[in-house]
């Protein structure tokens, strides 16, 4: 019990160090809103006088106060789950806004990341189990992948999949003009097809890491003293692989897919722009490059408070899967 | 127990598996959609957005956040002032208007017949209650200045004004919508609304809405008939993240119009001869320079014989082909158009900026005004050296090209310039600040054509203020009582032979003094597909500004013009 109230205790303080972090940083960076709706504004050919910048500044509201008022109202009103307006999308509310972008981001980034861990411990695996043999040689090659620069593996896909052979569209999350969000079959099969190439380049390029951990512990736990009895026991190869040498090579990497996993909701910001992609990472663009405190703040607590649920879900699960854990 | 859970997990690599080939045996069917789906024809826009569309119609919002087609599509003005060409204003709900003698009351015929794409009738009194309600909020009122709306009869509204306001004219008339009444009289707060059952006069209505995409159809009581009615039944509008990404779409026909700046554009119109382009240059991109030491600023551009120099010592047409792929068009020293405005400046000499380098001028220049030229090449006064920053939106490979190259070009005539790439928050900071020597930026045009905007808005003293506090839109700080007397006479005339003499006595200050030194006119790229729909502006007729951008009345105008292909 104390274990528990000891993981909670930690959390509720990880939670108020993460909200806090939120509220100051955006703070600390140049510029402010107002001038920014300005320029925009000059550059669409609208009047600006000094009127304009009154007129906006009375719009928007908030933004006045010390920094300690500012503090106070922004925890009242998240404790209320208001997380405030959206200057980006004014007069939109953040958490509606970020609710339009989490589905995509967390199917498009959270499948990719679950297929990812499977296929690249799965190869780990059997690159374990029969170190030297061909399978070792997809290490470099995958590891390859991880090494180039991301935006770049995903611009040669594009022109490879979507522009010499047009097998998959280069843009977007589905078909807008034949189909429309819904359960229905054809908006699933569009999600699908238009999702496939960012997920390929998630797989490829995360494939590397999964597969080199999971070898080198299965290298690892297969040196080990149970092992040994279980073979001279005479138990089957595919048993000892599976239940004897995967089960506790896994557990470092089930751990990093934890944590990953908390990252899914970040989304990936560059898969995002590659790809047109209506996720969480190109609403954070756009908030950051507008000044937009209050979509920055949203996105960040968003990101912020999955990670530390991944993280407490690791420890409680981590409990059950490793007995060794919980005792002291 | 155990056994269980390596099922499990060779049960979920299976499932992986399989759903990777049935994931990989879809790929081969996907191929190209067209716009058009069955009998009704559908042109494709993208005006720019970046992610998800947010449902906002306001065609009132003073941030600008309502969705492209909100203003001019959806909602109309009395009048469309075209930018993009000289002319009279384009009759919309308003058919004529008169200023009285002083410029204080302005009457309008309001267009009679007019219904609401809701069926219900629009009148003179949603005209006052529109304008009236703009006037009265302060939130809304972006131009800060205050009139009063009456009708005088069912077709007549006269607009009375505190103080001569000619030149509120295109604001008034262009740039407000005209909202029902039955509707927004019941809407608590006009800026915090997001419409999302637009109602308006404009030649489409809303027909469906996703966050990734949303059509508009023909309004079947559009007043317009005949040429003036739409044609084409369903507009869409599409969210693409990226310049690759639109070059993509327009190539292969899933975007019928679009307004992207792509540097391969003229490889692309010779590859696919159902493209078109024009280009409507309208904002002058300028050497913005932090020119007055009274104010605060400091650093040598603060001597307007290195702005002179500077000036002087740039190659455009190298500036123009590299950085702008040949699409810019030459500016005018005295900062305005000298395509619409041409009229209006009044000294052949100010017509264009010098194309080509003049090293000699510029070093003669430098050395007048007491500058020697140092050992390693640069000059020197003071004891100081000639050395510059200039700042610059790091990502806006256009401007950011232009630096690099002035770096070399300003070398060559003895100026030392350092470029500070930054993000745009910054950068619009140190502007408005007022603490930088020179920024990379442009000077716009203001709701209309007419140069009383540039000039008020980038040299009137009423619009900057010290190092230190916030400049609206004077940046350089500059400051000039002969001109700010010349603002004055323009705001408050409509005499031509006044008007001119006016502009004779900024375009005199600013040509000296340079404030501003001009680079080129930018290029403004519009692209359309010819293959769903025809009558699209072209380079000699652009009937209407045609960039699909927020805030830009003109693409109800040339949404109504096109007419679709085989019909």
């Amino acid at each position: 019990m104390r274990f528990y109230l000891q993981k909670i205790g930690f959390y509720v303080v990880a939670i108020w160090a993460a909200i806090t972090i939120n509220f100051v940083i955006p703070r600390l960076m140049p510029g402010n809103p107002v001038d920014v709706i300005i320029s925009k504004m000059g550059a669409a050919g609208q009047t600006v006088t000094p009127q304009t910048r009154h007129a906006i500044e009375v719009a928007l509201g908030g933004g006045g106060g010390t920094w300690w008022q500012q503090y106070g109202d922004y925890i009242v009103n998240l404790l209320h789950g208001d997380l405030g307006t959206s200057l980006v999308d004014y007069p939109e509310k953040v958490s509606t806004v970020i609710g339009q972008a989490l589905p995509w981001t967390i199917a498009l980034v959270g499948l990719a990341t679950v297929i990812s861990f499977i296929i690249g411990v799965g190869l780990g695996m059997f690159a374990g189990w029969r170190r030297g043999s061909w399978l070792d040689n997809l290490i470099p090659v995958t590891t390859m992948f991880q090494a180039v620069p991301y935006f770049w593996l995903a611009l040669i896909l594009v022109l490879l999949l979507s522009r010499v052979v047009q097998w998959f569209p280069y843009a977007g999350g589905y078909d807008v003009a034949t189909t429309a969000p819904g359960f229905s079959l054809q908006f699933i099969g569009s999600a699908v097809h238009y999702g496939f190439l960012p997920a390929l380049t998630i797989v490829l390029s995360s494939i590397g890491g999964w597969m080199l951990g999971m070898r080198n512990m299965m290298v690892a736990t297969l040196s080990e003293d149970y092992i040994v009895t279980a073979e001279a026991k005479g138990l089957r190869p595919s048993r000892v692989r599976m239940t004897y040498a995967a089960r506790n090579a896994v557990l470092p990497s089930l751990s990093g897919f934890a944590i990953s996993l908390g990252f899914v909701v970040a989304g990936s910001i560059v898969t995002e722009q590659v790809f047109s992609y209506p996720g969480v990472g190109q609403l954070l663009f756009a908030a950051v490059s507008n000044n937009d405190y209050a979509l920055m703040q949203g996105v960040f607590l968003v990101i912020s408070l999955s990670v530390l649920a991944a993280n407490l879900v690791v420890d409680v699960l981590y409990g059950l899967i490793d007995p060794r854990t919980r005792a002291r | 127990m155990t056994t269980k859970k390596t099922r499990l997990l060779i049960g979920a690599a299976a499932v992986a598996a399989s759903a990777a080939i049935a994931l990989s045996g879809c790929s081969g069917s996907g191929g190209k959609n067209s716009g058009a789906a069955g009998g009704t024809s559908t042109v494709t826009l993208f005006s720019g957005q970046v992610g998800n569309f947010t449902e906002n119609f306001n065609p009132l919002s003073p941030t600008g956040s309502g969705l492209q087609p909100t203003n001019g599509v959806i909602y109309e003005p009395l009048f469309y002032y075209n930018k993009a060409k000289a002319g009279n204003p384009v009759p919309l709900l308003g058919t004529s208007f008169k200023w009285n003698g002083d410029g204080t009351e302005l009457t309008v015929k309001v267009r009679q017949g007019v219904k609401w794409s809701d069926g219900k009738p629009e009148t003179a009194d949603d005209v006052v209650y529109s304008l009236n309600l703009v006037s009265n909020n302060p939130a809304l009122n972006t131009s800060g200045q205050k009139w009063v709306a009456k009708k005088t009869d069912d077709s007549t509204v006269v607009i009375d004004f505190p103080a001569t306001a000619f030149t509120l004219e295109p604001q008034v008339l262009g740039n407000e919508p005209i909202v029902p009444e039955s509707i927004w009289k019941s809407i608590p707060d006009p800026t915090k609304t997001t419409n999302v059952k637009p109602v308006g006069t404009g030649p489409y209505m809303l027909k469906s809405f996703t966050p990734q995409s949303f059509v508009l159809e023909k309004n079947p009581n559009y007043w317009g008939k005949g040429d003036q009615a739409p044609k084409v039944d369903q507009v869409r509008y599409i969210s693409l993240s990226n310049a690759d990404a639109a070059t993509s779409a327009l190539q292969s026909g899933q975007v019928d119009y679009m307004g992207s700046f792509l540097p391969t554009l003229k490889q692309i119109m010779a590859q696919h001869k159902n493209l078109s382009y024009s280009n409507s240059p309208q904002a002058t991109t300028a050497l913005f320079t932090c020119s007055n030491p009274g104010l605060g600023c400091t650093g040598p551009q603060t001597d307007p014989a290195v702005r002179q120099a500077m000036y002087y010592a740039m190659d455009r047409t190298q500036l123009n082909n590299q950085a702008a792929a040949g699409f810019s068009t030459p500016a005018s020293p005295a900062l305005i158009l000298n395509t619409v405005n041409k009229d209006q400046i009044t000294n052949p000499d100010y017509l264009t900026v010098p194309q080509s380098a003049d090293v000699a001028k510029a070093k003669s220049l430098l050395e007048a005004d007491g500058w020697t030229l140092g050992s390693n090449g640069y000059y020197v006064k003071d004891g100081k050296e000639l050395d510059l920053s200039i700042n610059v939106v790091s990502g806006w490979t256009d401007y950011d090209t232009i630096c690099t190259l002035l770096q070399g070009q300003f070398k060559r005539a003895g100026i030392k310039l350092s470029v500070n790439q930054v993000a745009q928050n910054a950068w619009t900071q140190a502007e408005v600040s007022g603490k930088y020597q020179m920024s990379l930026n442009s000077i716009n045009m203001g709701p209309s054509s007419n140069p009383y905007f540039q000039y008020s808005q980038y040299l009137s003293s009423a619009a900057t203020a010290k190092v230190g506090g916030s400049a609206t839109t004077n940046v350089s700080r500059y400051s000039n009582p002969a001109v700010d007397a010349a603002i004055k006479t323009l705001a408050s005339t409509n005499d031509k032979t006044k008007e001119q003499a006016a502009y004779k006595t900024i375009q005199d200050a600013i040509v000296k003094d340079m404030p501003y030194v001009p680079v080129y006119v930018n290029s403004a790229l519009a692209e359309y597909n010819n293959s769903h729909a025809t009558g699209w502006p072209s380079q000699d007729n652009q009937y209407a500004f045609p960039l699909p951008w927020g805030g830009n009345w003109g693409v109800g105008i040339v949404l109504k013009t096109i007419r679709p292909v085989g019909k």
